[in-house]
């Protein structure tokens, strides 16, 4: 594992935004992890001056990589000690159950949000981001490098609001590095990365997380019933093949049929245009459904964590 | 739930930490860490170190009152990990231990983590004052270090100037068991403060560190640190060097200072017989006596207070009227009285018989204001 310095942290707009609503909509605090990815940056060194100069200048340039942490998503709980114990050790079986789902994106450090706290990692959260950033089975490596490196989750991203209620400055964050060689914090700058034409060219590290499945455009719907036998049971294998297609389209988009796909491109694709158009009003009304879908879910997980709240009252003699 | 209560279980934990602490602790503020309900559930706590206080916050949380707490050290301790990365399990002492097995019903275990904490924080501190570059601070750490319970600190002090601190406690002796029936909760000790600036430019020239004596408040009942002159630290002197000498000195000004309330005493005894019994006296450092007499019809009260440097230094005399009273309802009190016969040389009895006679006089005259201040009231 290399302990390589940060040159600063991204992290795209609509995350930031829904790691802050997360922490200021929860009744109490709240942690999670983060995940997203460390590309590696090739600096150019333009200079006119002599080759010994620009030698020294590149190798430098590969001792210490210039290297860039991405946050794309995080998953968060409205509790706190998710992964971790009261003495900072880490639960390996919980953190592995969270983000086994996460499997394109590697675990680059957590974050916790307090209320009302100084701006400072506490004892804790020191404890647990030194024994993640030591775990090596949590490495990852560094994409677009040429040089082979692996990273650690080290990143802590520190949220808390002021100590008294304000209403216009309502939050404070700070992102930082926790090195293993120094052991210490050090805090990076954190870049927000938003959609629009004057991020274009910061926009490059982000990939999609949930790609268009990928699908046949050419389809032999068979529109007569053949006599033969064997065009019988080719005939029932391609429908369950376009059964199938649908079923995976239907996961992007709502009531759009696999057939149309083949006016997007070819020779019937003259009005691909309008095509592509209702594609993707059906995919966003796709995404609506989820997202009514989500809503429903949360208020009943919302409903029983007000049960489990009641009842931790009671233990704790406070009713 | 009532709003700006503390939850039962980390109210009680706290009353236990700040009643039974062997340091006098303090809380500073507290606050609520949640969002809708007002539960006091923050706090900081100020913990004596070094001659000086470290501020600490403990965030428990009010919606998962079982948890254990956690803490927040000061802004210049970033670096201050009470854990090791990758260390086993640890002795029964260690924090690590504590904290996983948080027991949130019993009301002891806040202090001992507090504690533990501390004894590591001290631990911390050494280190790191060990990790100074500075030969003539290395010199004196290698020499004071056998003593017992020296803290030491290390700060930036004015102008980006770093310094380190000691805190060397003096006298072994315990001096509350030098006074006979002393009311003091705390043991009372003495500290010198050793200030040594560590910087560049001292490396050539090694100066006179900073030097007070401190001592704990309620101790200047007996004995007035600031009263008491320290020593000159000559150059090229250490700690070493100048500990013994100081605490020589001090031993016998303490075995001076327990001996003057005796004679003290005395002068309360001899006091006796011609005012009455006091009415009022500090019977274990006596510093202060009340008599309550009449001259006539009038009578009041006479308070005596008693300097430390007695009979060296003389008493001080207020008279207080029990007839007379201000427009608030308060009794009418003389000015302080400094002017009368007295010298340090006469016996305790001499002493009381020409107070008596002195206030013969006085009174009349004390009297006479009371009378005048009445009058000026209507």
């Amino acid at each position: 594992m290399d302990d390589l310095p940060l040159q600063k942290i991204q992290i795209s707009g609509p995350t930031l935004a829904s790691l802050l609503q997360r922490f200021s909509s929860s009744p109490g605090d709240v942690d999670g992890l983060l995940f997203g990815r460390v590309t590696h940056i090739a600096t150019s060194t333009f200079s006119d001056d002599d080759p010994t100069t620009t030698a020294a200048a590149s190798s430098s340039s590969f001792d210490s990589p210039t290297l860039i942490a991405t946050i794309t998503s995080f998953m968060g709980s409205t509790s706190t000690s998710t992964f971790y114990d009261s003495a900072g050790r880490l639960n390996l079986l919980s953190l592995r159950r969270l983000f086994s789902d996460n499997q394109t994106l590697s675990l680059l450090g957590w974050f916790s949000g307090r209320r009302k706290t100084p701006l400072r990692p506490s004892m804790r959260e020191s404890a647990v981001t030194s024994s993640l950033s030591s775990k090596i089975q949590f490495a990852f490596q560094v994409e677009n490098s040429p040089k082979s490196y692996t990273f650690s989750p080290c990143v802590f991203l520190l949220l808390t609001t002021p100590f008294h209620d304000q209403l216009i400055h309502t939050h404070e964050y700070r992102a930082y590095q926790f090195r293993l060689s120094t052991e210490s914090f050090e805090p990076q700058t954190l870049d927000v990365i938003n959609i629009g034409p004057a991020f274009r060219g910061h926009y490059g590290a982000f990939c999609p997380n949930s790609q268009f499945p990928l699908l046949p455009c050419q389809l032999r719907v068979s529109s007569s019933m053949a006599e033969d036998e064997n065009c019988e049971s080719e005939s029932l294998k391609s429908m369950e093949r376009v059964s199938e297609d649908q079923r995976v389209l239907d996961m992007c988009a709502e009531d759009f049929d696999v057939g149309r796909l083949n006016r997007l491109i070819g020779s019937d694709a003259a009005n691909y245009a309008g095509e592509l158009e209702d594609m993707y009003k059906k995919m966003l009304a796709k995404l609506e459904g989820l997202a009514k879908f989500v809503e429903k879910s949360s208020a009943r997980v919302l409903e029983q964590e007000n049960r489990n709240m009641k009842l931790r009252y009671r233990v704790a003699g406070l009713e | 739930m009532a709003i700006n209560t503390v939850p039962p279980l980390i109210a009680a934990q706290l009353n236990y930490l700040l009643s039974n602490s062997p340091l006098p602790i303090n809380v500073e503020q507290m606050w609520s860490g949640s969002k809708h309900h007002g539960l006091l559930d923050r706090f900081t706590l100020v913990i004596p170190f070094c001659l000086d206080y470290i501020r600490w916050d403990v965030i428990y949380n009010a919606l998962y009152p079982l948890a254990a707490p956690d803490i927040i050290f000061g802004p210049e301790d970033e670096s201050f990990r009470p854990y090791h990365v990758g260390g086993g399990d640890g002795d029964l002492k260690s924090p690590r231990k504590s904290l996983s097995d948080w027991n949130c019903k019993d009301p002891t275990w806040l202090l001992s983590l507090i504690l533990e904490l501390r004894e590591l924080y001290m631990t911390y501190q050494r280190k790191r004052v060990g990790e100074v570059d500075d030969e003539r601070l290395k010199f004196e750490l290698s020499t004071i270090v056998p003593r017992e319970g020296i803290e030491m600190y290390m700060r930036s002090g004015i102008e980006k100037t770093e310094e380190v601190k000691f805190a060397v406690p003096l006298l072994g002796v315990d001096i509350n068991k030098m006074v006979t029936g002393c009311p003091w909760r705390h043991q009372q000790k003495i500290f010198l403060e050793v200030i040594f600036p560590v910087g560049r430019k001292y490396r050539h020239a090694p100066s006179t560190p900073r030097l007070k004596l401190v001592a704990s408040p309620e101790l200047k009942a007996l004995f007035s640190t600031e009263d008491f002159r320290l020593p000159p630290w000559l150059d090229d002197m250490c700690m070493a060097e100048y500990l013994p000498i100081l605490e020589g000195l001090l031993q016998s000004q303490i075995v001076d200072a327990v001996s003057s309330i005796d004679v003290r005493r005395k002068f309360i005894v001899a006091l006796a017989p011609l005012f009455g019994r006091p009415v009022e006296a500090d019977p274990v450092f006596c510093r202060k006596v009340a008599f309550l007499t009449s001259s006539g019809v009038f009578t009041f009260l006479v308070h005596f207070s008693l300097p430390l440097q007695f009979p060296k230094q003389q008493p001080v005399l207020m008279l207080q009227s029990s007839q007379h009273f201000n427009p608030s309802g308060a009794p009418i009190k003389s000015p302080v009285i400094t002017e009368f016969p007295w010298s340090s040389t006469w016996e305790s009895s001499e002493m009381a018989e020409r107070f008596f006679d002195f206030l013969v006089e006085e009174c009349l005259n004390f009297k006479k204001y009371c009378n005048e201040s009445l009058l000026q009231q209507r």
